[in-house]
C-alpha cells in the first residue's frame, strides 16, 4: 500500500495537473504548486475521497503546505480509525 | 381579544423554503407588507403573540414586537388564533363571537376562536396541544378561506396585491423630491412618493398600468424606468434599473439591471445588469453582475420547481423564476434555469452554463459542482460583515438559527455534495 505521503502527492499532481515526482513536502500548495482558492477546496475533497475521512473545512484549508497535509490526514485517519500506510 | 399567530407544521413550511427556513411563514412578504402585517390590520387585534418553530424561536424574539412561544399569552383575554397562511383579504371571520374552530376539507386547522370562558376547558401545556383540544372540545365549522399553498403564490399575486395595498395605503402625490426633467406616465393619483424620497432627473414613472408607491428614503438614480404596479420599499436605491411591473423591493435594497413581477426582501443587493423576473429573493442576498434568471421556458410549458431537491412541484404557472433563500452570493455571470432553488447561505460561481436547478442550502457551487467549499463559518463571516456594513449584528442567536438550519438541510447537501465528488473523480 502507499503511503500517506505517496498518496497526497497524487492527488495533489491530479488536482493541479502536476507530475508527482515534482512535488516536494515543503511545498506551499499556493506559492509553490500555483493552487487557487476553488482548486484548495477540491483538493480538500478529493483527500477525503482518497482516504475516506471528512475533515474540518476550516482546519484543512488552513494547512499550507504538503508536508503538514501529510501530518494533518495521518492524524485525522487515527481520529477516525481509518488505517494508514505511514 | 388577542391575535395569536401559529406557524405552520414543517412538511407545510416546506412549501415555503427557502424563505421560510429563518423566518415564520407571516414574516414572507406579498404587496408592500408581509403576510402578518396584513393579517393583523384586517382582523384589528389589540395584541398580537407569535409561535414558531423552536429552533427560531431565540431569534425570532430580537425582532418580533409580541410574545413568541409564551403559552402564558393562552389565558386571561378572548384568543383568535390564525394559521398564517390564510389571506388576509379574504378573511372574513369576526374577531369576536363565540367559540369556534375553523377547518379545511382536510380537517386542519385554520382558525381557532376561543371565548375567554371557553379557555379553562382547554390544555395549555404548549400550542399544538392547545389547538388539538380547541378542535375537540369547540364547535367546528368547515371553511373555504383561501390559503397559500406554495412560495410562488406570493409572486404570481403581487401585482394584484400592489394594487390593492396602495388603495388601502389612500396616498398619493410627491411629498419627495422629483428633480425635473422627469416624467410621469398614467394618472398622477396612481403615484406616491414619500418623504425623504428622491427621484433623480431623466427617470421614467409609468403609472399607466398600476400605481407605484415609492417609500421613504429612496433615491432612484437616472435613466431608471419604474413601471406600476410598484411599491420600492424604504432607503432602497434603483440604480439606472429597468423596473418593471409587479416588483415589491426593499427596505435597503440596492437594485440595478432588469427586474419584473419580483419581490425582493430587504438588505438585498442586485447592483448591476441582468435579468431578474418572477423571483422571490430573501435579504441579504447579493447577485452579481449580470446575474440572470429564466421565467419561462422554451415551450411555454408551467414550470417545475424542486423544493426538497427529490421532487418536482409543477407551479401551474408558465412564468416562475428563482427562489433564493437568504444571504445567498452569486457571482458575476450566474445563469439560473427556469424554477431555480437557491438554498439559504449558498455560494455560487458561475461556470457558464445554467446552473443546476436545486442547489442546497450552505452549498458552495464551484467549478460546476456542490461542495463543502471553505465552510460553514467563512459563510458566517461574510454574513456578519454584510450586516455590519448595513449597521445589523449577527447575533449567537442567529447563528443558533443558522447551525439549525445547517443541520435541518445536511441530508441534501450530503447528497449533493457527493454527487460533486463522483463528478470530480470522473475528470
Amino acid at each position: 500500500m502507499a503511503t500517506v505521503e505517496e498518496r497526497v502527492k497524487a492527488v495533489t499532481a491530479r488536482v493541479l495537473k502536476l507530475d508527482p515526482e515534482e512535488i516536494k513536502p515543503e511545498h506551499s500548495f499556493t506559492v509553490d504548486l500555483g493552487a487557487e482558492s476553488v482548486q484548495s477546496v477540491e483538493l480538500v475533497a478529493m483527500f477525503e475521497e482518497e482516504f475516506g475521512i471528512e475533515m474540518d473545512e476550516d482546519a484543512a484549508l488552513s494547512v499550507e503546505t504538503v508536508g503538514k497535509a501529510v501530518e494533518f490526514i495521518a492524524d485525522v485517519c487515527k481520529q477516525q480509525g481509518v488505517e494508514v500506510e505511514q | 381579544m388577542r391575535l395569536i399567530l401559529v406557524d405552520s407544521p414543517d412538511e407545510v413550511r416546506g412549501n415555503f423554503y427557502p424563505l421560510a427556513l429563518s423566518r415564520p411563514l407571516w414574516e414572507l412578504r406579498c404587496g408592500f407588507s408581509s403576510l402578518g402585517e396584513k393579517l393583523t390590520a384586517r382582523i384589528g387585534a389589540g395584541s398580537v403573540a407569535y409561535f414558531v418553530p423552536d429552533y427560531m424561536a431565540a431569534s425570532y424574539r430580537a425582532k418580533a414586537e409580541g410574545p413568541v412561544n409564551d403559552v402564558s399569552v393562552l389565558k386571561g383575554d378572548d384568543l383568535l388564533i390564525v394559521d398564517p397562511r390564510i389571506k388576509a383579504d379574504g378573511f372574513n371571520v369576526p374577531a369576536g363571537g363565540p367559540s369556534e374552530v375553523g377547518l379545511d376539507e382536510q380537517g386542519n386547522v385554520l382558525y381557532a376562536r376561543v371565548a375567554e370562558a371557553d379557555l379553562a376547558k382547554l390544555a395549555k401545556d404548549d400550542i399544538g396541544q392547545f389547538i388539538e383540544s380547541a378542535k375537540a372540545k369547540l364547535p367546528n365549522v368547515t371553511t373555504a378561506l383561501p390559503t397559500w399553498k406554495y412560495i410562488w403564490d406570493l409572486i404570481l399575486a403581487n401585482s394584484d396585491q400592489i394594487k390593492a395595498d396602495f388603495a388601502t395605503a389612500g396616498r398619493n402625490g410627491v411629498e419627495g423630491v422629483v428633480e425635473e426633467p422627469s416624467a410621469v406616465r398614467g394618472d398622477k393619483k396612481d403615484v406616491y412618493i414619500a418623504p425623504g424620497a428622491k427621484v433623480h432627473p431623466m427617470v421614467v414613472i409609468d403609472a399607466e398600468h398600476g400605481p407605484i408607491y415609492i417609500d421613504e428614503g429612496v433615491e432612484v438614480h437616472p435613466f431608471s424606468r419604474i413601471e406600476g404596479p410598484c411599491y420600492i420599499g424604504k432607503d432602497s436605491i434603483l440604480l439606472g434599473a429597468k423596473c418593471r411591473e409587479g416588483n415589491s423591493i426593499g427596505p435597503v435594497c440596492r437594485v440595478g439591471g432588469e427586474v419584473e413581477e419580483s419581490i425582493i426582501h430587504g438588505y438585498s443587493n442586485k447592483y448591476h445588469d441582468g435579468f431578474l423576473g418572477h423571483a422571490y429573493v430573501g435579504e441579504w442576498v447579493n447577485l452579481g453582475a449580470l446575474t440572470t434568471n429564466s421565467d419561462l421556458k422554451n415551450d411555454y410549458s408551467c414550470v417545475e420547481v424542486m423544493l426538497d431537491g427529490r421532487r418536482s412541484i409543477n407551479t401551474g404557472s408558465t412564468k416562475v423564476g428563482s427562489l433564493i433563500g437568504d444571504h445567498v452570493k452569486t457571482s458575476i455571470g450566474t445563469l439560473l434555469n427556469t424554477g431555480s432553488y437557491l438554498g439559504a447561505m449558498a455560494i455560487i460561481m458561475a461556470m457558464g452554463k445554467p446552473l443546476p436547478k436545486f442547489i442546497p442550502s450552505f452549498a458552495w457551487f464551484l467549478e460546476g459542482v456542490v461542495t463543502k467549499g471553505f465552510g460553514k463559518g467563512k459563510l458566517y463571516e461574510t454574513a456578519k460583515t454584510a450586516m455590519g456594513r448595513r449597521g445589523c449584528r449577527w447575533t449567537d442567536d442567529k447563528q443558533d438559527m443558522w447551525d439549525a438550519v445547517f443541520e435541518m438541510t445536511a441530508p441534501m447537501r450530503d447528497k449533493a455534495i457527493k454527487k460533486g465528488r463522483r463528478e470530480m473523480l470522473s475528470r
